[in-house]
C-alpha cells in the first residue's frame, strides 16, 4: 500500500440551503503536486477550507500521516503544518516582507523582536527554496506575482509541509504564472507536497502529477496527467445533468445592430488589462450569450457598456451613434466641469438612451436592501417621468406603478412599502427585473441572472429574457452558468482572459466545445 | 366627500396642534390640552374614516420605532437612580425635582436649550443620511454666529429685510464652509470625519479673535472684551412675551423656526427626488452609481446643505437669544447635535422631541442641584446611558441575529 501524508475520507459539508461536498474522499502523497479540478461552485474552495480548519464537516475524516485529526481554525492546521495561500492575499501592505513574514511568530529576544536573526531566517528560506525576495522591500512596493511569493514564504516559514495554493494564478501575468511554477516543483523537490486549486486545464498539465476533478460537491474523475488529454478533462468537468428546458422559438433577428463594439480595452482596479480588445456586435431580436469562468473580464465588459466604469478605449456604437467613453469627450463644458469636479460618469446618458442592466452582484450593484420596493422600483428612472414633477416626488403614482409591477412579476412581498432586505433572493432578482424590463429599454445587459436562485425562479426568469428576445429587443447575457447561456442564447461568445476566443452558433456547437474554449484549452503554448 | 371631510379635520387638528403648541413653549400649560384634543380629533377622524387600516399601520410602525428610545431612557433613569442611591442621595426626590425642573418650573430654559441642539441635530442627521458624519458641525456652528453677528452689528434695514438677509448670508457662508471638505471627499475620498473636525478647530480659534475685533466696551476700559457688541434691536428675533405676555423673557420664535425647518428637512428627504437620491446614496452608494445618480454631486450638496443647517443654529441662537457672540460661548452644540442624531436614528421629526428631551435634561439637572445640591453631573451619566443603551440596540441585534435568527447562509462560492 502507498503511504498517505493526508487522506480526506468521505467529507461531506452541508450549508442550510446547499450541498457543497458530498461524499468526497481524497489524498495525498509525499512530494506530490495534487490539482483539484472543476467549475466555479463545484466545492473546491469548500473543501479546502474544511482542510484547513476554517469549516467544519458535517461528517467525514481528516487523516494526517496516519493519525485522525480535527481542526478547530486554522491555527490547528498550521500546527499540522498545513499552509494556505488565498487568492487574496493577507498581507499588511505598510509593513516589510521580513515583518509579515514573521507576523505572529517573532523571534525574540527578552520580548524584544530580533530582526536580524529574522531577516536570515527569511533569507535562508528563501535560499532554499529558490524564492528570491528582498526581506526589507515593504509589501506595497511588491508586484502581486512577489506578494505571492511572500505568502508562501509566510507558509514555510511556518514549517509547512502541506501547501494549498487557492486560484494562484487568477492574479497573476503569464510570465509571473511561470516563475510560480517553477518555484512549486522547487518546493516539491525539497519534500513539499502541494495542492493547487484551479479551473485551468492547461495548467493542470503543466504543473500537477495527479488531478480529482469535482462537479457539483461530488468527484468525479481521478487522474494521472500523464496520458491524459484537455478534452477529457474538459468533458468531467462540464458534462452535467440537464435540470432546466425552456422552449425557445427560432426567430430572425433584425438587421442593424442595435450596439456594437469595436475594440474595447477596460482596466480593471488594479489597471491591468481587464478586457483586451474586444468586439462584437448585438442585434435586435437575439440573445448573445457570453461564456466563461468568472473573472475573465466579464465584469469590467458590463460595467464599461454602462458606464459605470469608464473604458480605456476603443469605441461603443448604439443604434449607429457613438457613444462617448467618458465625460471628458463631452462637447459640454458644463459636463467636462462636473467630471472634473465631482467625478460624474455618463451611466444616465446611457439609461436615457435605452440601455438596461441586470448586474452580476444585486445586493452590491442592484438594489438598496434598506430602502422599499416601491423606491427600488424607481430606482434609474429617467427624470422626464410621471414618478417627479420638479423634483418633487408623487408617492401616489409610485405606489400605484409599483402595485402594478409587483402583480405582473408576481413579486411575493406583503406590500409595496416593505424594505427589499425583508424579501427573498428570488424576489430580490424579480425586483430588478421588473425595474429593468419595465423601463424604456432596447438594449438589456443581463448578467448572472439565475445566481444562487431555486430552479422555479430560474425558469420565470429564463422565460422573461426569452419575451424580451421574442419582443424583438436586443439582449448580451453574461453568465457563467454554461447551461444557462446554451438554454438562453442564439450565439455564444467565449470569454477567456479580457479576449473573446470564439464566436459560436448555439444550434451548431456543444456543451464539450465551449467548455474547452472557456478553459483557455486553445492556446497551446502561453505567451511569454 | 367622505374624503374632504376627512381633510377638513386633518387641518382642523393641525391648526389646533400648532396653537397648542405654541401656548406650550411659551410656558402656557394649558397648550397640553389643546395639543392632546388635536391629536384626538386626529386619530377619531382617522379611525372612522374609510383608511383605518393605514392608520393602524402607522401606528405600529412609530410604536417600533420609540420602544427602543424608551426602553434606553427608563433603563437609564433606574441606573442614575442607582448612582444616586450609592452616592447618599435620594432618588425619588432627586428625580421629582430633575423633571419639576425641566418640565414645568424651569421649562423656558429647556425650550432655550433645545434651539440650537434641534438645529446640529438635524445637520449631522441628514449628513448621516447621506452615510457622511459631519463631524464638524461645531465649526459651522460658530461661522454662522459669527457672520450673524458681524450683520446684526453692522446691517441697519428694518427687521423684516435684515432679518432674512441675516439668516440667509449666515446660513450660506457656513454652507460654503463645507465646500472644501466636501470637495476633497468627493474628488480624492478624503474623510469628512477628518476635515471637517479640523474646520471646525479652526473656525472655533477663530471666534476669539473675532471677539477682539468686533467688541470691546470703551468705557469699561478693557482691552480684551469677551463678548462682541449687542447687534441692533432690528435684527433680533421677536420673543414670545409680545404675543404671549405671561412667557418667559428669554423665549423666543427660534423654536418655531427649528420645529418648521425640521419639517422642511423632513419633506426634503422623504418627498423630493434629492432627499431619494440622498438615501439611495447613503444606503447604497454602489448601486444608486449604477443607475445613473450622479453620486459625487449628491454627496457634495448633502454636505453642504447640513453646513447650511449648522449655520442656522448658531445664526438663530445669535439673533434670538444671546445677541452677541461670547468668547466662553463653548457650548458644544455640534458635538451635543451627534448625540441628538443618534438618538432620533437620524429622523428629523424624532429630532425635535430628543433635542427638547436633552435641553430638559439639562435645565432640569440645574433645578435639581440648586435646589438639592445633586451634582448636576448626574444629568452626563444619565445621558450617556441612555445613548450607550440606544446604539446597544446594534449589540441586542447582533446576539439576537447570532442565537434566535433562524440561519440562513450558503456556502461562499453561493453566495450571492
Amino acid at each position: 500500500m502507498e503511504q498517505y501524508i493526508l487522506e480526506m475520507n468521505h467529507i461531506t459539508k452541508k450549508f442550510p440551503k446547499v450541498i457543497a461536498n458530498e461524499d468526497v474522499s481524497r489524498n495525498l502523497k509525499k512530494g506530490e503536486i495534487l490539482a483539484l479540478l472543476g467549475e466555479n461552485g463545484a466545492g473546491k474552495s469548500t473543501l479546502m477550507n474544511i482542510l484547513y480548519g476554517l469549516y467544519k464537516p458535517t461528517s467525514g475524516d481528516i487523516i494526517l500521516e496516519g493519525e485522525k485529526v480535527v481542526f478547530h481554525s486554522p491555527k490547528d492546521a498550521i500546527k499540522h503544518r498545513l499552509g494556505m495561500v488565498h487568492q487574496h492575499f493577507m498581507l499588511v501592505e505598510n509593513l516589510t516582507v521580513t515583518e509579515n513574514i514573521i507576523l505572529g511568530e517573532e523571534p525574540s529576544k527578552a520580548g524584544f523582536i530580533s530582526y536580524k536573526e529574522a531577516i536570515k531566517k527569511v533569507q535562508e528560506l528563501s535560499n532554499k527554496f529558490q524564492l528570491e525576495i528582498d526581506p526589507l522591500e515593504k509589501i506595497e512596493n511588491l508586484s502581486v506575482g512577489l506578494q505571492q511569493r511572500v505568502e508562501i514564504l509566510k507558509a514555510l516559514y511556518r514549517k509547512a509541509n502541506i501547501l494549498i495554493l487557492d486560484e494562484p494564478t487568477a492574479v497573476l501575468t503569464p510570465q509571473e504564472v511561470e516563475k510560480l511554477f517553477t518555484v512549486v516543483k522547487s518546493l516539491v523537490n525539497n519534500g513539499v507536497s502541494v495542492i493547487i486549486i484551479t479551473h485551468k486545464l492547461e495548467e493542470v498539465l503543466e504543473v500537477a502529477d495527479r488531478v480529482y476533478i469535482l462537479r457539483r460537491g461530488k468527484v468525479v474523475g481521478e487522474k494521472k496527467t500523464s496520458g491524459v488529454s484537455k478534452n477529457e478533462l474538459a468533458n468531467l468537468m462540464v458534462g452535467r445533468d440537464v435540470v432546466l428546458t425552456v422552449t425557445k422559438e427560432p426567430k430572425q433577428r433584425g438587421d442593424k445592430p442595435t450596439i456594437s463594439i469595436k475594440n474595447l480595452t477596460v482596466l480593471n482596479d488594479k489597471m491591468l488589462k481587464a478586457v483586451n480588445n474586444v468586439s462584437f456586435d448585438v442585434y435586435p431580436g437575439e440573445i448573445v450569450g457570453i461564456a466563461g469562468v468568472d473573472g475573465n473580464g466579464q465584469s469590467e465588459l458590463s460595467e464599461a457598456i454602462i458606464g459605470y466604469r469608464e473604458a480605456e478605449s476603443g469605441s461603443i456604437f448604439f443604434e449607429s451613434q457613438e457613444l462617448k467613453l467618458n465625460e471628458s469627450q463631452s462637447s459640454n463644458f458644463l459636463r467636462k466641469m462636473d467630471r472634473f469636479f465631482f467625478n460624474s460618469i455618463n451611466v444616465k446618458d446611457r439609461l436615457e438612451k435605452g440601455i438596461s442592466i441586470v448586474p452580476a452582484d444585486r445586493h452590491r450593484h442592484g438594489l438598496i436592501l434598506e430602502m422599499q420596493v416601491a423606491e427600488n422600483l424607481i430606482l434609474g428612472s429617467q427624470p422626464k417621468n410621471k414618478f417627479w414633477k420638479n423634483g418633487i416626488l408623487k408617492w401616489k403614482e409610485i405606489y400605484k406603478y409599483s402595485d402594478e409591477l409587483i402583480k405582473k412579476f408576481d413579486i411575493r412581498t406583503p406590500s409595496s412599502k416593505n424594505l427589499v432586505s425583508n424579501l427573498s433572493g428570488g424576489n430580490q432578482q424579480k425586483v430588478i427585473l421588473a425595474r429593468e424590463f419595465s423601463k424604456n429599454l432596447k438594449f438589456a445587459l443581463i448578467c448572472q441572472p439565475t445566481r444562487g436562485l431555486d430552479v422555479g425562479a430560474i425558469e420565470y426568469i429564463h422565460k422573461r429574457i426569452l419575451e424580451l428576445r421574442d419582443a424583438g429587443y436586443a439582449v448580451l447575457l453574461i453568465s457563467l452558468e454554461l447551461e444557462e447561456i446554451f438554454s438562453l442564447s442564439d450565439r455564444i461568445l467565449v470569454m477567456y482572459s479580457g479576449e473573446i476566443a470564439r464566436e459560436f452558433v448555439t444550434d451548431r456547437t456543444d456543451q464539450m466545445e465551449v467548455g474547452f474554449y472557456m478553459m483557455g484549452g486553445h492556446k497551446t503554448k502561453r505567451e511569454a | 366627500m367622505k374624503l374632504s371631510r376627512n381633510t377638513l379635520f386633518t387641518i382642523l387638528s393641525l391648526i389646533v396642534f400648532a396653537i397648542g403648541l405654541t401656548l406650550y413653549l411659551g410656558e402656557y400649560f394649558i397648550g397640553l390640552l389643546f395639543i392632546l384634543g388635536s391629536i384626538m380629533i386626529y386619530s377619531l377622524s382617522s379611525y372612522f374614516s374609510n383608511n383605518r387600516e393605514s392608520f393602524i399601520e402607522l401606528l405600529k410602525s412609530k410604536a417600533k420605532t420609540i420602544v427602543y428610545p424608551f426602553i434606553g431612557i427608563f433603563v437609564a433613569l433606574i441606573l442614575g437612580g442607582i448612582i444616586m442611591f450609592i452616592s447618599g442621595y435620594n432618588p425619588f426626590e432627586a428625580y421629582a425635582a430633575l423633571f419639576y425642573g425641566a418640565f414645568y418650573k424651569n421649562w423656558s430654559t429647556s425650550v432655550i436649550n433645545a434651539v440650537p441642539l434641534i438645529f446640529t441635530g438635524l445637520a449631522i442627521a441628514f449628513a448621516f443620511q447621506a452615510n457622511l458624519f459631519n463631524i464638524g458641525a461645531e465649526g459651522q456652528y460658530y461661522v454662522g454666529a459669527m457672520v450673524a453677528t458681524l450683520l446684526g452689528i453692522n446691517l441697519n434695514l428694518p427687521s423684516y429685510i435684515s432679518i432674512p438677509i441675516i439668516f440667509i448670508v449666515s446660513s450660506a457662508i457656513a454652507g460654503i464652509y463645507n465646500l472644501i471638505p466636501a470637495f476633497l471627499k468627493v474628488k480624492t475620498g478624503a474623510s469628512e470625519v477628518i476635515t471637517t473636525m479640523m474646520f471646525a478647530h479652526i473656525a472655533r480659534y477663530y471666534s476669539p479673535i473675532f471677539i477682539r475685533a468686533h467688541g470691546g466696551d470703551p468705557s469699561a476700559g478693557s482691552k480684551h472684551p469677551y463678548f462682541t457688541d449687542k447687534i441692533l434691536d432690528s435684527n433680533c428675533l421677536t420673543k414670545f412675551k409680545e404675543f404671549l405676555p405671561k412667557s418667559d423673557y428669554r423665549i423666543h420664535i427660534g423654536i418655531l423656526i427649528a420645529i418648521v425647518v425640521a419639517i422642511l428637512v423632513y419633506y426634503i428627504l422623504y418627498h423630493t427626488k434629492l432627499g431619494y437620491d440622498i438615501r439611495a446614496v447613503g444606503k447604497n452608494v454602489n448601486a444608486a452609481k449604477m443607475q445613473g445618480i450622479q453620486t459625487g454631486k449628491v454627496i457634495f450638496i448633502a454636505l453642504i446643505i447640513s453646513g447650511v443647517l449648522a449655520g442656522l443654529s448658531g445664526v438663530i441662537q445669535v439673533t434670538g437669544l444671546e445677541h452677541r457672540i461670547y468668547q466662553d460661548l463653548n457650548a458644544g452644540y455640534g458635538w451635543n447635535g451627534i448625540s441628538v442624531a443618534l438618538l432620533a436614528s437620524n429622523d428629523p421629526i424624532a429630532v425635535i422631541f430628543t433635542a427638547i428631551l436633552w435641553g430638559a435634561l439639562d435645565s432640569g439637572g440645574q433645578y435639581m442641584q440648586r435646589n438639592l445640591g445633586v451634582s448636576g453631573a448626574i444629568v452626563e451619566i444619565i445621558k450617556g446611558i441612555i445613548l450607550f443603551l440606544v446604539v446597544a440596540r446594534y449589540i441586542y441585534n447582533y446576539f439576537y441575529n447570532k442565537y434566535f435568527k433562524k440561519q440562513v447562509f450558503v456556502s461562499p462560492e453561493e453566495r450571492v
